[in-house]
């Protein structure tokens, strides 16, 4: 521990340059953390949302994104179909649902998800963990039931009336706390009113709660093979699905912020170099007290572990701050905490500290360990 | 047969410099006794590559060097740093401390070095640092300390293994005389016992307060000459 004395002494005498040091590996630490927040987020909001989401199958048209906003191209038939095939593809229960996007899509506070739902179907259908806030939860008949991201984002109170079409309006008759981000940014009108201003009798989506006993893959894959022209995405693949995609957006942002550690290790490795350079002569009169070379190597070698470790745990501080100011943003924007500071997440910051600290110090610390005496202490 | 403390022979160590080789030191063998050797001769003639040899510091080209019954001629570069750790203390011209420690904590490092707990080493310092004289400034950095000041720590350093041989190459070149004449003092008072002085030295002054007198010449040990 003597040895952290002397390193801590070096790196004081020299203090500026210490600094700079180390906030170069806290910046690139924190932007490391921050960019992989994004995808740890991802995942939590994704697998909370799964939990949230009722029915365990939805059924759409083929050839709509596993998270995208599904056109009403379900005929009437496919749902006669499926009603009456219900008990051998081990259906429990299915409704039809109509969707009808309204607004830029750009900004979400102008942008309005309206999402029919029939007769008898109340926002508890989709998400069993839905409360009132206020009003009512049914949206039966001839009112909207607003999601409680939704209703605070864009202002949207009891008693306003929301335009779907130029000939339909419909008054807000309740505010409704799904427990999810996305079903809570949705408004949820009676289906009727979805496909009169589409001008359509079809569904865009039906809705499948699996019997028990089922395992949903198998029952969507039978659904397809029964149905044709249909989607029939279970929660399950859709998890399995965007897993995939986070993972390689992480291999990106890890790409991106590699580029930021390299400068950071050549940092460490510049600093230390330099310090070794400066103390030729110290490590001389180490060596020639009788200080052996991994003395020397360990010497230097700790003080870029030291550097990279400090930078690098308050680089997760920063970050951990920087993912926080992140959600606060998107959190308001899109219903969902997009950046998350895992445990594993630090411990693969604090990894990647200490590899760069190691890789950094290591040619330093060769350098400095084989000075000779003779050299160092120069002919007197 | 006794082990040899500091003895050298047929001691030679050649420089290539380009086509030609300097014969730096030529076939020095001698059994340094107890007490205080001063090693004179003119600027080149072969001290300080001698006392690098003695020391370890570097390995001869041919010949042999023992330190405290250690055939250093023999030992690879640790095994030879560990030797020096516990049988020798240095004393050079300048720039002995490590400038990042105080008087107190660089007196301590080669106990650290040995592995010394903590408290022992620090009760050690402070009273080796009383010997020199110098408890008034155990919490000074180097940089805080006259030259004298600087070469007394570094003698109490040397001190703190208690070790078998002392070397000290010109210790009083940069200091002023009256500096000088506390360092010397200091250092001469160290040979007790068994212990080996070497004195490296330009100064006739300074050689005359040894017990005996090395001469080198090119490299040549050319004269031995006892103090009556
Ligand atoms: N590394 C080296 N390479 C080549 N020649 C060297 C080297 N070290 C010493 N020499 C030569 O060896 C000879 C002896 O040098 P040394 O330093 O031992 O002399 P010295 O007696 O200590 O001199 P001074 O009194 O100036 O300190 C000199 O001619 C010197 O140039
Ligand atoms: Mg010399």
């Amino acid at each position: 521990m003597e040895t952290l004395l002397l390193i801590v002494r070096n790196l004081k005498a020299r203090p500026v340059r210490s600094l700079l040091t180390l906030l170069g590996i806290l910046v690139a630490t924190a932007s490391m953390v921050l960019f992989l927040s994004f995808g740890e987020g991802l995942r939590k909001a994704l697998s909370a949302e799964m939990t949230k989401f009722g029915p365990q199958i939805r059924v759409v048209a083929e050839g709509t994104g596993t998270f995208g906003v599904p056109n009403p191209e379900l005929g009437p038939e496919v749902l006669k179909t499926l009603k009456a095939h219900a008990d051998e593809l081990g259906i429990a229960r299915l409704f039809p649902a109509a969707v009808m996007m309204k607004g830029s899509g750009f900004d979400p506070a102008t942008t309005f998800l309206f999402y029919g739902l029939p007769e008898g179907i109340t926002p508890k259908d989709l998400a069993p963990a839905a409360k009132v806030v206020a009003g009512r939860l049914d949206p039966h008949p001839d009112g909207a039931v607003v999601g409680k991201q939704k209703a605070e984002q864009s202002r949207l109170t009891l008693g306003k009336t929301l335009r779907l079409s130029r000939k339909i309006a419909i008054p807000i008759v309740g505010i409704v706390d799904a427990g999810s981000g996305f079903a809570n940014s949705f408004i949820f009108v009676p289906m009727q009113a979805v496909q009169k201003a589409l001008n359509t009798t079809n569904y865009s989506v039906i809705l499948v709660y699996v019997k028990e006993g089922f395992a949903a893959d198998e029952v969507a894959e039978k659904i397809e093979a029964r149905v044709p022209g249909v989607d029939a995405q279970s929660t399950t693949e859709a998890v399995k699905y965007a897993e995939r995609a986070i993972r390689i957006g992480d291999v990106i942002r890890f790409g991106i912020s590699l580029i930021a550690l390299i400068v950071g290790g050549l940092l460490v490795a510049n600093t230390v170099m330099m310090s070794v350079y400066e103390r030729i002569r110290e490590f001389g009169v180490m060596r020639a007290i009788g200080a052996r070379r991994g003395f020397i190597f360990r010497l230097v070698l700790f003080e870029a572990l030291l550097l990279a470790l400090s930078g690098g745990a308050l680089g997760v501080g920063v970050g951990i701050a920087g993912s926080q100011v992140v959600n606060l943003y998107t959190t308001h924007a899109v219903g969902l905490a997009l950046s998350a500071v895992t445990p594993r997440l630090v411990l693969f910051a604090m990894l990647v500290a200490v590899t760069l600290g190691l890789v950094a110090g290591v040619i330093p610390a060769r350098v400095a360990s084989r000075i000779s005496v003779i050299e160092a202490l120069g002919r007197v | 047969m006794k082990k040899p403390i500091l003895q050298a022979k047929n001691l030679t160590k050649r420089y290539r410099q380009g086509e030609a080789w300097i014969e730096a030191l030529k076939g020095f063998t001698y059994d340094f006794p107890p007490g205080v050797t001063a090693v004179v001769g003119p600027s080149g003639s072969g001290k300080t590559t001698l006392l690098n040899l003695l020391a370890g510091f570097d390995t001869p080209t041919e010949g042999e060097a023992y330190l405290a019954g250690n055939p250093l001629h023999a030992l690879g570069e640790d095994e030879r740093a560990g030797v020096r750790l516990l049988h020798a203390g240095f004393v050079f011209q300048s720039w002995n401390l490590l400038p990042t420690l105080t008087a107190l904590e660089n007196v301590a490092f080669p106990m650290l070095l040995k592995g010394v707990p903590a408290k022992a080493r620090t009760e050690r310092a402070r009273a080796l640092l009383a010997e020199v004289g110098l408890s008034h400034r155990e919490d000074h950095f180097p940089r805080q300390l006259s030259g004298g000041e600087q070469q007394r720590v570094a003698i109490a350093r040397a001190l703190a293994l208690d070790p078998l041989v002392l070397f000290a190459d010109e210790p009083t070149g940069n200091l002023d005389s009256a500096a000088g004449k506390r360092v010397l003092e200091l250092l001469l008072r160290q040979a007790r016992g068994e212990r080996r002085v070497v004195l490296v030295t330009h100064d006739p002054e300074v050689a005359a307060r040894a017990e005996r007198i090395l001469r080198l010449k090119d490299g040549a040990l050319i004269e031995i000459q006892e103090r009556p």
